[in-house]
């Protein structure tokens, strides 16, 4: 028996809508929700454009996916996961063929669907288990007639062949998917031993909080429920009822007994990550039960913390090259910002450097979702912000700032890079003198006796 | 062992917090100063609105210091502690679970809330590149108060959380006391329940350090508690042994405890003091059947002797115990790995050797004269206390006790039967005489018999 994908109406409008010139395929993603019985599609996105070097533009004229364009989509697929909220997810691809195309266009999908889910699976702090589904979906439509075939493929297995499944448009109502907040105080203190690399130890401090997050008990609303039990015991599908939402409280678990001696290292550094983090995420309307409450906010909060330690992390990384020694001190790490996309009541969201303003937001999500949203509708507020270095030194120079977002554009590895060069050297000493001040606080602090 | 009255209840608050502390690798006079900084970090945690306490397995979770917020609607501050035992039971499994009667225990398990932070700050990485000792251990924390059950739930966690604040400035004394340079001992509670207090007393001792080397530290405990200097009282296995947690090692405690007195006129109890486990034929996968009964006696008589504090090492094993014998010279060497017999003579010698503990040995020269040894015997059980190895008759037994009379000589003794061949069912055990009450007639009219009677060694 296949598996049955929902799409929702704005899908359908958004796919009919895309026009091919010639003999060229538009590849894209589909994102929203697997659930035991059926997915739900919720948006649709292309591949953005890519400005290659060589002749052609966008996406190779020959009609396969070359290396470089599959590396290309894979990077907006998981530029495109770290923008979705708890819940949802890249469920598939889909490709837009011309007919004299559609033969290579099933192993092209195939090819695309697992290198985009192993793609956006490294550096994730949790695996994949039994209880998780593993279909992904691939929607081929040809060009000239418009006809639609789905398939889904297993990609927890590398041999597995494409099934046959169902596809139907419907009208999805977001007001009726329940949702989950929860605010998080981070507090992980990682230490680096004498010889080790900075990165390893970060993914195992990283790690080892994340153990800790999947060991945790959750409370929602205020209680404990059983994994089992319906989060809306007894409803009936009633659109008239408000949005239902739900609270959670993630408490830690005490740590295990280690033994009768104390663990002493040498360590050449100490990483301290401190700070409150929004997490959302949203169910499906169909009896969700309470573990999948709780499941979606876990990876929510582990997707938002190792998302934003390892956009710092190359950030970081690249400023080294062009400053010399390790960065110390305080980083802020990017702020996660909110926004509805048109005829939608779902959020996703995005993370905004302090150096980036809301118009920087609005441009990447016009280029990775392909959607139009007002700079009024980018909701800033659901976390705390850090103080703002001063606008005044960007529009200063408004043409650096145009050559940054068009770089921006460019490349979706240097997508932040870009926004940081010019961060070094037009704001650099402002910042520096803040982090000298926090230091030599801390420092006081330090040899106060208490 | 029975604290209080009736109405008592302990409840024990327990788990793991995190010590994390920076040390300067060339500065060592700071070091002090860092343990005590990372120590007074963790009172202020506990006293966060972010602490909860979670009673095992159940839905309750309290907030106490977030004005006793709770996650049930029946249970508030003002809850009595009796009820919270209904509340354990009541896990949706509705597996109930057969109370002590005698002094409950509740057990809490504090946890730390992340979500809601009272003042939320941006998120930010916070990094310094200074060489440092990095000492990290998990603070096994065990806190215990001991409450009446009509007392409110909000003052007995209000007790607790006092009791895990001064329970981390004890770790920090021991701590800063024991530490040397960077080597850390993790302090370690133990509760101790004593017979000039109502209450048990919590001990916090470093774990890296033995018995041995805390004598003197114990011998303080025993001026300030007022405690005698002859027998211990503060030895790691002299800990309360809670009546819900059960012995990993498998062998029954004090079988006697469930035999009830022999009703003879005028006659008294006098019994073994403290705890002992029950050896006998067949255990540890060691077929002795026929030849092991005197080892096995000896093993019950070191049980006690190691759960009374005075021996740190595990019961001997069979041939550990002949070994022993070959070392004072008493057995030639290929005496260890038979199948030989041994006497009161043997066990004394190796009592003597192992344990470092002196035995007096009694002569009988017939098995009806027993009962005439009645007034020794219930001397011996109400000044020492320890069990009593007893051969003849081909066979080996242990004395637990008497029940004698002094004005008719009329006896009864507590016999231990090591000749038990099955598991460790304690009905059976009872209900069949493998631990039980016997007569004079018990005893080989005929035979001459010998008794080692264990003396406690005058040590805290």
């Amino acid at each position: 028996m296949g598996r049955t994908y929902v799409a929702d109406d704005t899908v359908q409008k958004y796919l009919s809508s895309l026009h091919t010139a010639g003999g060229v395929c538009i590849t894209g993603l589909l994102i929203g929700q697997l659930s035991l019985q059926r997915d739900y599609v919720l948006l649709s996105t292309k591949t953005p454009h890519r400005d290659s070097d060589g002749p052609g533009e966008g996406h190779s004229s020959s009609g396969l996916l070359d290396d470089a364009d599959l590396e290309w989509a894979t990077e907006h697929a998981k530029q495109v996961s770290q923008m979705l909220p708890g819940g949802m997810s890249v469920l598939g691809v889909f490709l837009i063929v011309p007919p004299e195309l559609s033969k290579e266009a099933p192993s092209t999908l195939r090819r695309l669907v697992f290198a985009i889910e192993k793609h956006i699976s490294k550096g994730r702090l949790w695996d994949l288990t039994e209880e998780d589904i593993t279909e992904r979906v691939t929607l081929q439509i040809c060009s000239k007639t418009k006809k639609a075939l789905c398939r889904s493929f297993d990609i927890k297995d590398p041999k597995s062949s494409a099934k046959p499944a169902d596809w139907k448009y419907q009208p999805v109502s977001s007001s009726s998917w329940p949702l989950v907040t929860c605010t998080v105080a981070l507090d992980l203190q990682i230490s680096l031993p004498l010889k080790s690399l900075d990165d390893i130890c970060i993914k195992e401090g990283l790690r080892s909080w994340a153990n800790r997050i999947k060991a945790a008990v959750c409370l929602i609303n205020g209680k404990l429920v059983a994994d089992e039990s319906e989060l809306v015991p007894g409803q009936k599908k009633n659109p008239k009822m408000g949005k239902q939402k739900f609270q959670v409280q993630v408490l830690l678990q005490t740590l295990e007994d280690m033994g009768s001696s104390a663990v002493t290292q040498c360590c050449r550094s100490f990483i301290s990550i401190r700070g409150a983090v929004h997490c959302r995420a949203y169910l499906q309307p169909n009896k969700p039960r309470a573990k999948h409450a709780v499941e979606a906010i876990r990876k929510d909060l582990m997707n938002t913390v190792s998302c934003r330690v390892n956009m710092l992390m190359e950030d970081l990384l690249m400023n080294e090259f062009n400053d010399q020694g390790v960065m110390t001190g305080v980083q802020p790490l990017p702020h996660r910002v909110f926004v509805a996309l048109p005829a939608s009541d779902f959020r996703l969201c995005d993370y905004v450097f302090p150096d980036e303003s809301i118009a920087d937001v609005a441009e990447r999500l016009h280029e990775m979702l392909d959607s139009r949203v007002t700079e009024e509708s980018i909701d800033s507020s659901l976390e705390p912000t850090h103080a703002k270095t001063p606008m005044s030194s960007r529009t200063a120079d408004p043409i650096q700032h145009s050559r940054a977002s068009k770089q921006h554009i460019e490349a979706p590895k240097d997508i932040k890079k870009s926004n940081m060069q010019q961060y070094y050297t037009g704001d650099f000493y402002i910042p520096l003198l803040i982090y000298i001040y926090i230091y030599i606080y801390i420092y006081i602090n330090r040899t106060v006796v208490i | 062992m029975v604290l209080v009255d009736d109405g008592a209840m302990i409840l024990r608050l327990g788990g793991g917090l995190e010590f994390l502390c920076q040390l300067d690798v060339s500065d060592a006079s700071q070091r002090q100063l860092e343990v005590s900084r990372s120590f007074a970090d963790l009172r202020s945690r506990v006293k966060a609105e972010s602490l909860v306490f979670s009673l095992t397995d159940s839905a309750l979770f309290i907030w106490p210091n977030k004005s006793f917020q709770a996650s049930l609607d029946d249970v508030d501050e003002s809850t009595a502690c009796g009820e919270l035992l209904q509340s354990e039971d009541d896990d949706g499994g509705g597996k109930k679970k057969k109370k002590d009667k005698k002094s409950p225990v509740v057990n809490l398990r504090f946890m730390m809330e992340i979500t809601e932070p009272t003042e939320p700050s941006a998120p930010c990485l916070y990094r310094e590149n200074k060489k440092h000792h990095c000492i990290r251990m998990v603070l096994p924390m065990d806190c215990v108060v001991t409450v009446r059950s009509d007392e409110t739930f909000g003052s007995s966690c209000k007790r607790l959380l006092r009791a895990l604040s001064t329970q981390l400035s004890e770790m920090e004394a021991v701590t800063l006391r024991h530490m040397k340079d960077t080597d850390v001992p993790v302090p370690r509670p133990f509760h101790f329940s004593l017979p000039t207090s109502t209450e048990l007393v919590t001990i916090v001792y470093p774990a890296s350090v033995d018995d041995k080397g805390l004598e003197s530290f114990r011998k303080e405990l025993h001026n300030r508690f007022e405690l005698p200097d002859d027998r211990p009282y503060f030895r790691r296995s002299n800990a309360f042994h809670f009546p819900d947690e059960p012995y990993k090692d498998g062998y029954l405690r004090n079988p006697h405890n469930h035999l009830n007195h022999p009703n003879i006129e005028g006659a008294k109890p006098y019994l073994v003091q403290g705890v002992y486990s029950y050896h006998h034929y067949m255990q540890d996968r060691m077929d002795d059947n026929g030849w092991g009964c005197a080892y096995r006696s000896l093993q019950t008589i070191c049980s006690w002797f190691r759960q009374q504090g005075y021996m740190e090492r595990t019961v001997p094993t069979h041939k550990e115990i002949q070994q022993a014998l070959v070392d004072v010279g008493d057995k030639p060497a290929a005496f260890v790995g038979s199948r030989q017999w041994i006497g009161s003579i043997e066990v004394q010698a190796v009592l003597s050797h192992l344990l470092g503990v002196t035995s007096k040995i009694l002569f009988v020269s017939q098995g009806s004269e027993l009962p005439s040894q009645g007034r020794e015997l219930a001397n011996h059980f109400l000044t020492e206390g320890t069990p009593v190895m007893i051969g003849g008759g081909v066979l080996a037994h242990t004395i637990l006790g008497v029940a004698w009379s002094e004005t008719s000589g009329q006896i009864r003794f507590l016999i231990l039967d090591p000749h038990y061949t099955g598991g460790e069912d304690l009905q059976t055990i009872t209900d069949k005489g493998w631990c039980g009450w016997k007569g004079p007639e018990f005893w080989d009219q005929n035979a001459y018999y010998n008794l080692c009677l264990p003396q406690r060694p005058k040590a805290i």
